[in-house]
């Protein structure tokens, strides 16, 4: 084995990058340049062959500019290997005497469950964890209750401004989210509404499709979601920040109850505001309507107006807004058990901020279906 | 051997004239710093005078409002990624480990990402950080959440070293700490330094880090920064750095100096 230029390319490509030489013949060889973990790979190549040969084999390490730890680490596997390291200069010995004092054993293997197993694992899990969901969301919903209208009762336990604080969050500050979210609702079911009834010379009942749905169901709808999205995960993260700050466990020391200051005045303020939200959406639902009926009836928005009593009633108002302070109630629970659920780190206000939104929403999807089912027995 | 000595005076990283201003408030004003290799040297201040701007500047994250920060001669935003990753080493105040890597795996990131090491041997070095820092080797496949403060501490160590870095900046090493484990911490500094000829730059409020390790203090007061032995500084008649090396604290962390001095 004769010079071994291990790194000459690089070498003149880019002079400023390190580079190690190997070179000698038969037992003797020599290291030169820089031993360091950018240059580890090459000299390991270089010597791979060299250190499995035979016995009384030796490196001179004397040309060697720089060493570190990864490095020594290599030279003093050469030593274990009967290799032995000549012209040591002595400020690599300190290094090599450390490194190759390390009592090293190798990293533990994880140990690692077959792909079946791991399914089955889940499933269970899985199952576990919901039967667990399912009673906090219960135990949780109840307290909630409980809290609620036993400071509807004390009213002196009430906080005013808290409740003010969230309604202008919860609700004014949503406004014109959910009016233009209303309006797209209404587009979207007017435009597919005439797609599909104009073969059938229907087209003009999308007037009745568009009001009916808006104000039954598309209206609470699409604003329950929006809110969950927006103040639900809004809870989640206030106080979830609160729980890895400690301020919980402040309010607790102090003989606060979380419950009455934290989750009270949110549930509060977001049984007010959603009715009201909802409200603005029914309405703005209805313009969409009307403009839907300029553009693709040719009904002018006053007979549009006269049109309108005739085909929805107050029933149809009803049932979306009685709906509203449900869907609220549920949100503001949800949001506030996952923000108490935070456990110190703040990746768990992500992951609970994301529980809390989806729960929700499912949640809203269910009740709503229940209700359907609901009022079409009770016939309203 | 003369250029090495003369290597060994030259100022690894130097700070020159450097401002930083937030609004109107002014935190450093035109200070200068030159940090010598192998030196082990403190950076302390009082509560907002500026010690974390001033690492994050000296590293590169920052960008002061004037002057430069030279890293050999070269300023320090000229610097390439993985020259950079693999001059300067940073441990910071809170670990700053990546939640969703085991400790190995966040050892093993740099040389991932810098190196074409197999990952075999990856593992190997990754081994030898946690002992040099350390810790056992089964900590390797823990994740950060399962690790206590010290460990945590230790962890970040073993990750700044990852590339073997020649200047390792330390942000508040000791602070969190009980006193076993902020001992441990110190001893680990020192050994580092002696064993690999690192620099270390320590940001720390602890009094003791800074008189039993630190070769040199640099105080931030008043927008500038004063730097010299902890004996010198000891004698100066500025009234915040009189307070800080004479208050109660400091006879205490005195001793301990004494005491690691052997006199």
């Amino acid at each position: 084995m004769t010079s071994v230029p291990a790194n000459k390319q690089q070498a003149s490509a880019d002079p400023s990058r390190p580079t190690v030489v190997v070179s000698g013949d038969g037992d003797k060889l020599a290291l030169a340049g820089a031993l360091v973990i950018f240059t580890l790979a090459e000299a390991r190549n270089s010597l791979k062959k060299w250190s499995k040969q035979g016995s009384s084999r030796s490196l001179d390490v004397a040309r060697l500019d720089s060493l570190d730890t990864p490095g020594a680490l290599f030279l003093c596997g050469l030593r274990d290997k009967g290799v032995e390291l000549t012209g040591v200069r002595a400020e690599h010995r300190a290094l090599l005497d450390l490194v190759c004092g390390l009592d090293l054993k190798p990293l533990p293997k994880v140990e690692s469950v077959p792909r079946w197993r791991q399914i089955v694992i889940q499933l269970g899990k899985g199952a576990h964890d919901a039967r667990h969901e399912a009673l906090d969301v219960i135990t949780f919903v109840g307290r909630a209750a409980s809290w609620t209208v036993s400071a509807m009762i004390h009213p002196h336990s009430l906080r005013p401004a808290s409740i003010s604080r969230h309604v202008a969050e919860t609700g004014i500050h949503a406004l014109p989210i959910i009016g233009l979210m209303a309006v797209m609702i209404a587009v979207v079911i007017g435009y597919q509404g005439v797609a599909q009834l104009r073969p059938y010379g229907g087209e003009d009942f999308t007037i009745n499709l568009v009001a009916v749905s808006v104000l039954r169901e598309m209206g609470v709808l699409i604003t329950a979601i929006m809110v969950a999205g927006r103040s639900g995960s809004a809870f989640t993260a206030e106080i979830g920040v609160m729980q890895t700050r400690e301020e919980v466990d402040a309010l607790k020391v102090m003989g606060i109850e979380p419950m009455q200051v934290l989750v009270v005045p949110r549930v509060i303020a977001l049984v007010i505001t959603l009715p009201l939200l909802t409200f603005v959406a029914d309405i703005m639902g209805l313009i969409g309507g009307a403009a839907i009926s300029q553009f693709l009836l040719d009904v002018s928005p006053t007979q549009y107006l006269t049109r309108l009593p005739r085909v929805v009633d107050g029933s149809d108002l009803f049932v979306g807004l009685f709906k509203a302070p449900i869907f609220a109630f549920f949100i503001a629970c949800i949001g506030c058990m996952h923000g108490l659920r935070v456990s110190g780190s703040a990746e768990s206000v992500g992951r609970e901020t994301t529980r809390a939104v989806v729960k929700s929403i499912f949640l809203v999807l269910v009740l709503d279906a229940f209700f359907s089912i609901l009022f079409e027995k009770l016939g309203v | 051997m003369t250029t090495r000595t003369k290597a060994q005076t030259e100022p690894i990283l130097s700070a020159r004239g450097i401002v930083n201003r937030f609004g109107k408030q002014v935190v450093h004003d035109k200070l200068s710093l030159e940090i010598v290799r192998g030196e082990i040297i403190g950076i302390a201040g009082g509560s907002g005078s500026g010690k974390s701007v001033l690492l994050k500047t000296l590293v590169g994250l920052h960008q002061p409002d004037a002057g430069e920060v030279l890293l050999n001669g070269k300023t320090i935003q000229s610097i390439g990624a993985a020259e950079k990753a693999a001059q300067i080493g940073v441990l910071f105040q809170q670990g700053a480990l990546f939640s969703s890597l085991s400790v190995a795996q966040n050892i093993m990131l740099p040389m991932r990402e810098h190196t074409a090491l197999p990952a075999n041997e990856q593992e190997q070095i990754a081994a030898m950080k946690l002992a040099l820092a350390g810790l056992p080797a089964d900590s390797g496949i823990k994740f950060p959440s399962a690790l206590s403060g010290g460990m945590v501490k230790r962890a970040a160590f073993a990750r700044a070293l990852a590339l073997d870095p020649k200047i390792l900046f330390l942000d508040e090493p000791t602070s969190d700490l009980d006193p076993i484990a902020a001992s441990g911490i110190d001893a680990l500094i020192r050994q580092l330094n002696d064993s690999l000829g690192i620099t270390v730059v320590i940001v720390t409020h602890d009094l003791t880090t800074l008189f039993t390790i630190c070769g040199r203090i640099a105080v931030l007061v008043d927008r500038k920064i004063t730097v010299d032995t902890a004996d010198k500084l000891m004698k100066s008649d500025h009234p915040w750095i009189h307070e800080f090396f004479h208050g109660p604290r400091a006879e205490g962390a005195m001793k301990a100096r004494n005491i690691s001095h052997g006199n």
